[in-house]
């Protein structure tokens, strides 16, 4: 499919920065439309993909944020985009919405600009089109603390009101290890955009000839018609390198499709199996999954029919429900067979409500501070029978 | 964080003198020489390098009671002073760019009559002036340097703290040392505290850090108020940028899992070490409200899951949930830093000796008017609790919760004069 892909806040403007990265390197061309809205000025400097006139800064007037992000306040970050609501849509104007298929929102929940700022830009977008509007969201880990837990817990809420879907991105899952903090971000990043971009990119020419099991667009606009939050799997593999010229290639790659090669069958189903097994995006119950659609992507020599139609019956079973999809996207250069699988609405994720008891804790506390914090200041800088006079 | 300094007093402007110092020494720019200092006294201090001439205000030189000596320790006559020349302060400051920083942090030693005096007048007045945080950073005396100096800073605190969006204190108990000398090397230590926290997330270093620490984070980490503390660890490495092939052999000799457990390590201990060292003033850590903490150094050497568990140890160890933490990477520097500023700390035991103190020099000081109709028994009390209180130290601070029912109208006024300034 064709997406325009807006990245609000810090994560959100680094994450869609990698997905134009992983379609560089992959000769793909999902993101026809891009945007990073931020409020902090340094953090609009980092995209290395995204240009410069498409980096959108809100807040820079607001006394709050000043160019300066939010702090991690939820409250400032949707206050902010609310009042820059103008700015944001001058910024859509430009966006051809009739050479995409649908928009998608990437933003990190667990800070301010993202977490309050993405449900604003999601608003303002459902307003101005009709094409489905997806959120990529990333859920703060354990580890990140009460406030980022908070955050998220009341903006997974707006989100998943707000749009068509809501595709889920646990850091707790993903946590890296051994590696330095740049190099941390980095990875999670890439792997995320290789799940985003394989998926989502198939169908993106919708060019019907190519094969007849060519996923398009329409079949995943489809299975994210369910609403609600989603996972993605994912699994790939190298290719063996034919030193075959193109022509010869081509032709005996249809030869190949017909032949239906048991391998090669056996080959994607245990792709698409390993991709379900993997570790998700958002880790959830596979079978709580209303609809599923499996894209496999790589080298036409590599696709088989069959293997589709097993992929097709084990995935059923797996999720437990009728509404599968499994296609091809042909990527004739491509030295990768992959599988990317989306769960979508799925309903046991136990990490939501991990996410929502850390909030509830950390809601208590901050409210218990604030109440006392007056009268602990007082207590503070005054002696016991308040003989001390102030200066002024 | 873009910050105008004002200095006040002598020590206040030695210490923005030292700040800008370290801002240059560490390649960072976060005042960009954006600073004013001010002192009462006929002859201006020398030996201020960072700070221009024209960047320096003489207050009170028309004033009558002012001698060669300033106000000769008088607390009253420096705020008189201060009150008397703010034309003169406001025409002064319009040579900085307030409008161009996020915040104003006036520097002052609390415990001298022109900190405290002159150093509240002016508190008041910029917070009146500005829409930025106002910012305090003030000194407060030790032991030795006498009672009058402990009743400046008790009577300070109370007009500062209240009016300043947060007061980030430094007791020269813990870190003394003759402010009267410029190279005094505590000072050097704070405004190196002063200097990482704050230049944290200024766009002064060729690479971007993932989560910067911008000026928003600080903001929101100091807006509860009220008193904050800085701790600071550092550690030497080897700085990232050393040539190529000096990085390749880097990179491939740190690639080990053994290698990268000390990393974190090394990050862990860092951050603790920097909360539980010397703090700029001694407080317990989890009366803090909010807390921020920045790592600091070649990018090579922030270890992700160091910090990640570090920020965790500091939610447990502050007993808060509103912590934020930021890297600032620096390739070319050869240390490792990490700075907490622990906001809004409301167990300072060394702030309720300097009340104790305060309260004996008062009660000693002759023809002292009463405040109020208590006023000679509540001197009584405090009296016989200072007596109490002498041979046993700050630790017994404690006392402070067990405040008897009867001032309660006294900490509702009081209430609603904090109310009032945090508006």
């Amino acid at each position: 499919m064709k997406l325009a892909t807006i990245g609000v806040g810090n994560a959100g403007s680094k994450i869609v920065d990698r997905m134009l990265e992983f379609e560089s390197r992959t000769d793909r061309n999902l993101c026809r439309h891009v945007h990073a809205i931020n409020t902090a000025r340094t953090d609009l400097a980092k995209p290395d993909y995204i240009p410069e006139e498409r980096r959108v800064l809100i807040g820079d007037t607001n006394q709050k944020a000043k160019g300066h992000g939010v702090g991690g306040d939820v409250e400032i970050g949707a206050e902010v985009a609310k009042a820059d609501l103008d700015e944001i849509r001058r910024a859509f104007d430009d966006v051809e919405i009739h050479t995409v298929d649908a928009i998608l929102v990437v933003a990190g929940l667990g800070g301010g600009s993202g977490s309050g700022g993405g449900p604003v830009v999601i608003d303002a977008l459902q307003e101005m089109y009709d094409e489905p509007v997806y959120a990529l969201g990333v859920l703060p880990g354990e580890y990140e603390g009460g406030r980022p837990a908070l955050n998220a817990a009341r903006s997974l809420q707006s989100f998943v009101s707000k749009v068509d879907n809501f595709i889920g991105f646990d850091n707790d899952a993903w946590r890296a290890r051994e590696q330095t903090i740049e190099e941390g971000y980095e990875q999670m990043n890439r792997e995320l955009a290789a799940r985003l971009v394989t998926l989502l990119a198939a169908g993106e020419t919708d060019d019907s000839d190519v094969a007849e099991n060519a996923m398009d667009s329409s079949d995943i606009i489809r299975t994210l018609d369910t609403g609600g939050v989603s996972s993605i799997g994912y699994a790939a593999t190298q290719v063996e390198d034919t030193s075959e010229g193109l022509l010869d290639r081509w032709s005996s790659d249809s030869q190949r499709v017909n032949r239906d090669d048991g391998s090669q069958a056996t080959k994607i189903k245990g792709l698409v199996r390993r991709a379900v097994n993997s570790r998700l995006t958002l880790p959830g119950e596979v079978s709580s999954a209303d609809r599923a659609l499996a894209v496999i992507s790589g080298p036409p020599s590599e696709f088989s029919r069959k293997g589709i139609e097993s992929a097709r019956q084990w995935l059923e079973q797996e999720a437990d429900t009728v509404e599968v999809l499994v296609g091809d996207d042909p990527r004739e250069n491509s030295p990768r067979l992959s599988a990317a699988v989306l769960l979508s609405n799925v309903t046991e994720a136990p990490r939501i409500d991990q996410i929502q008891n850390q909030a509830v804790d950390a809601q208590e506390k901050i409210a218990e501070q604030e109440a006392v914090r007056e009268e602990q200041i007082n207590d503070l800088i005054t002696d016991d029978n308040n003989d001390l006079d102030p200066v002024v | 964080m873009k910050l105008a300094l004002v200095g006040v007093g002598a020590v206040g402007s030695r210490m923005v003198d030292r700040i800008l110092e370290v801002e240059a020494d560490t390649g960072r720019a976060f005042t960009r020489g954006n600073a004013l200092v001010c002192d009462i006294a006929r002859t201006p201090a020398d030996g201020f390098d960072a700070v221009p001439e024209d960047q320096r205000v003489l207050l009170g030189d028309t004033h009558e009671r002012v001698t060669a000596e300033g106000v000769e320790g008088d607390l009253e006559l420096a705020a008189d002073v201060a009150g008397a020349d703010l034309p003169e302060f406001r025409r002064a400051l319009d040579s900085l760019a307030i409008h161009e920083s996020d915040g104003v942090l006036l520097v002052a030693d609390l415990g001298s009559a022109t900190g405290s005096g002159a150093g509240s007048v002016l508190v008041e007045e910029l917070q009146g002036l500005y829409d930025e945080p106002l910012y305090v950073l003030g000194a407060l005396p030790a032991d030795d340097d006498g009672g009058t100096a402990a009743l400046n800073a008790a009577r300070a605190l109370r007009s500062v703290v209240p009016t300043a969006d947060s007061t980030l204190a430094f007791d020269r108990e813990t870190w003394p040392g003759d402010p009267e000398r410029d190279d005094d090397p505590e000072i050097r230590a704070l405004a190196t505290r002063v200097a990482t926290l704050f230049a944290a997330g200024e766009l002064d270093s060729p690479v971007v850090a993932e989560n910067a620490m911008d000026s928003s984070d600080l903001i929101r980490t100091l807006e509860p108020g009220g008193v904050s503390s800085i701790g600071y660890a550092s550690t030497d490495v080897e700085p990232d940028e050393r040539g190529f092939l000096g990085r390749l052999l880097a990179w491939f000799s740190r690639s080990t899992d053994d290698d990268e457990a000390t990393d974190a390590a090394k990050v862990k201990s860092l951050v603790q070490r920097a909360a539980n060292t010397r703090l700029t003033i001694p407080c317990e850590v989890s009366s803090a409200e909010r807390a921020l903490v920045v790592l600091s150094g070649p990018p090579s050497e922030l270890s992700r899951r160091g910090f990640e568990s570090a920020r965790q140890w500091l939610e447990a160890e502050a007993d808060t949930v509103e912590i934020l933490a930021g890297d600032d990477p620096r390739p070319r520097s050869s240390t490792l830093e990490a700075v907490v500023i622990f906001s809004n700390v409301t167990d300072v035991p060394r702030i309720d000796t300097l009340q104790r103190r305060a309260l004996d020099v008062q009660a000693a000081r002759e023809g002292e008017p009463a405040s109020d109709d208590d006023a000679d028994d509540a001197r009584a009390d405090a009296a016989s609790e200072t007596r109490d209180a002498d041979g046993v130290d700050a630790a017994d601070s404690d006392s402070g919760a067990g405040d008897a029912s009867d001032d309660a109208p006294l900490i509702e006024d009081a209430e609603a004069v904090a109310d009032d300034a945090s508006e």
